[in-house]
């Protein structure tokens, strides 16, 4: 997919309390891109939403937010589902030759206004799991981890230095909410458990965030920015529902999802043909589970990957540069947070967490119990 | 300078959702075993993968799974975690009074995967392979809670 579909703006917010209403942060979010593109809400065609009902407390959660949007009486639709998945949406709207831009606007609250695991804890199954009351997010993410490790082989040290790639990446990137400065694996290592062998600096913070991100067709985009990042591939999809009937170290729905979206962007060697990653890793196991579903290292590696500082920013291929989903997870925002943190990198405007001169970038969002449901970018300018 | 916090409510919601969710035929029977002391599961004719707790269709093979089948109560932990922590009410973080031990069990002839509390031994002995047995309360009720736990066998 050739330079059909651009990224020509994003802005993003996110902290471990943020201290304005989500009405208020759309707001923010979207006249900060508006200004910044010198635009009007006249000029977006159609707006895309993502939130959840469970974490906003209200169902059709985006019911009030096309006002603070300033699409109000606009053509709107929304994702019940990761930010990622919106991004999808508009681009195939523009695609389908009816619209020329889409406003993408997703924000989570789950710093202290609702729980992050809710969400997961109601796509339980409700008459077995959910009645028993063992299983949860990080319940199961710790079942997740211990297998990963066990397959290869590797101690909780590689988790540690996992951890401490994104932690310090996300506390020199004043965009993230976790701010760690002088994070060590072994402070990672010294960090409570939640369940064994996952510590809490191992797993992603409740988080307050959202972004706006807008996208065009290649003809509007010329007039919008002369920063064009354009959409080279897209896939996503879904793997069984059952953890106890899933492999959990592996990850073929983001193995499907990477593919398609691979082909679609002419990409067959994605470890060479690609300059970094954002991956919403939510758990610091998920990273190497997912990298090796995006064909960037075979996970059995990544204990000499992280140590020798191949992820790092400054390494042969980065992950994570902005400190990923570690440094904060405003779900369900948090893809559309690695869609903009990308963007920038691609524009050369990543500030300290800025990569040398990438051409090409993979993106991948993920939903639901141990990263059920994932949703692959690839972006390049 | 002074910290600025926002102040926070508590939406008080006038309705009370009580659900009465029909457990269906499958999870009826598995449920009525559990007062007998029997594990139920069911036999997928495609592929022959025996699923406990039971369901009507097999995900791989879109197969109705017709053919019930009393499991063994052994099998070994696949995978187990200790909890440091719970979520309360409204999936609330907090501290567990004190670590406990779940278990991912591989029952014998079963290929689903039981979760389970584990107990009897200490986190430290916790090792993947070990051969655990099922653990029944002492009055049995028909209800999850009747099969207790897991320990070794
Ligand atoms: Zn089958």
């Amino acid at each position: 997919m050739e330079n059909k579909v651009a990224i020509v703006g994003v802005n993003l917010d996110s902290a471990l309390d943020i201290e304005k209403s989500r009405e208020r942060l759309i707001f923010d979010l979207v006249r900060g891109l508006m200004d910044d593109l010198g635009i009007e809400p006249t000029d977006v065609d159609t707006t895309i939403f993502a939130t959840n009902d469970f974490l906003v407390g209200r169902t059709i959660s985006n019911v009030f937010e096309d006002s603070p949007a300033g699409v109000y009486m606009r053509d709107e639709s929304k994702v019940e589902m990761d930010a990622t998945n919106a991004v999808m949406y508009g681009t195939m709207r523009i695609l389908s030759g009816n619209y020329q831009t889409a406003l993408i606007v997703s924000q989570g609250l789950c710093g202290h206004q609702v729980s992050p695991y809710l969400h997961i804890s109601y796509s339980l199954n409700p008459i077995y799991d959910r009645q028993l009351g063992l299983l949860n997010e990080l319940s199961a993410a710790a079942f997740q981890a211990r297998d990963f490790l066990t397959k290869y082989g590797f101690g909780d040290d590689l988790m540690h230095a996992i951890a401490a790639n994104s932690l310090a990446n996300a506390a020199l990137n004043p965009r993230q909410a976790r701010q760690l400065p002088d994070i060590s694996p072994q402070q990672v290592s010294e960090s409570p458990y939640y369940y064994e062998p996952l510590r809490e600096l191992h797993c992603y913070p409740p988080t307050d965030g959202g972004c706006a991100i807008l996208l065009a067709s290649a003809e509007r985009a010329k007039e919008l920015t002369d920063k064009p990042v354009w959409i080279l591939g897209l896939g996503s999809s879904m793997d069984t529902y059952y953890i106890v009937e899933r492999d959990l170290t592996v990850a073929p729905s983001a193995t499907k999802a990477a593919k398609r979206a691979y082909e679609m962007a002419g990409i067959s060697d994605p470890a060479r043909e690609i300059c970094f990653a954002e991956i919403a890793a939510l758990f610091a196991h998920q990273e190497p589970i997912l990298a090796e579903a995006l064909g960037l290292m075979e996970a059995s590696d990544a204990a000499e990957k992280y140590q020798s500082g191949e992820t790092a920013i400054d390494g042969k291929l980065p992950i994570n540069p902005s400190g990923g989903a570690l440094g904060g997870h405003p779900i369900p925002a948090t893809g559309g947070f690695r869609v903009a943190e990308a963007t920038l990198q691609l524009r050369g405007e990543a500030g300290k967490n800025q990569v040398k001169d990438p051409k090409r970038a993979v993106v991948l969002g993920q939903d639901g119990i141990c990263a059920q449901q994932n949703s692959v970018l690839v972006l390049g300018i | 300078m002074e910290e600025l916090r926002e102040t926070y409510i508590t939406p008080v919601v006038p309705l009370d959702f009580t659900y009465n969710y029909r457990v269906g035929q499958y999870m009826e029977r598995f449920l009525n075993s559990l007062k007998d002391k029997k594990l139920m599961g069911v036999k997928c004719p495609e592929c022959g993968k025996v699923f406990v707790p039971p369901r009507m269709f097999c995900g791989s093979c879109n197969q109705k799974l017709d053919e019930w089948v009393e499991v063994a109560q052994t099998g070994m932990l696949a995978n187990f975690t200790v909890g440091h922590v719970v979520l309360e009410k409204g999936a609330r973080l907090a501290k567990a009074e004190s670590p406990y031990v779940l278990g991912l069990i591989k029952l014998d002839d079963v290929d689903s995967l039981l979760l389970a509390r584990v107990e009897k031994v200490a986190p430290a002995d916790l090792k993947k392979g070990m051969r655990m047995k099922a653990v029944w309360k002492e009055e049995l009720a028909g209800d999850y809670s009747d099969l207790d736990h897991f320990e070794p066998a």
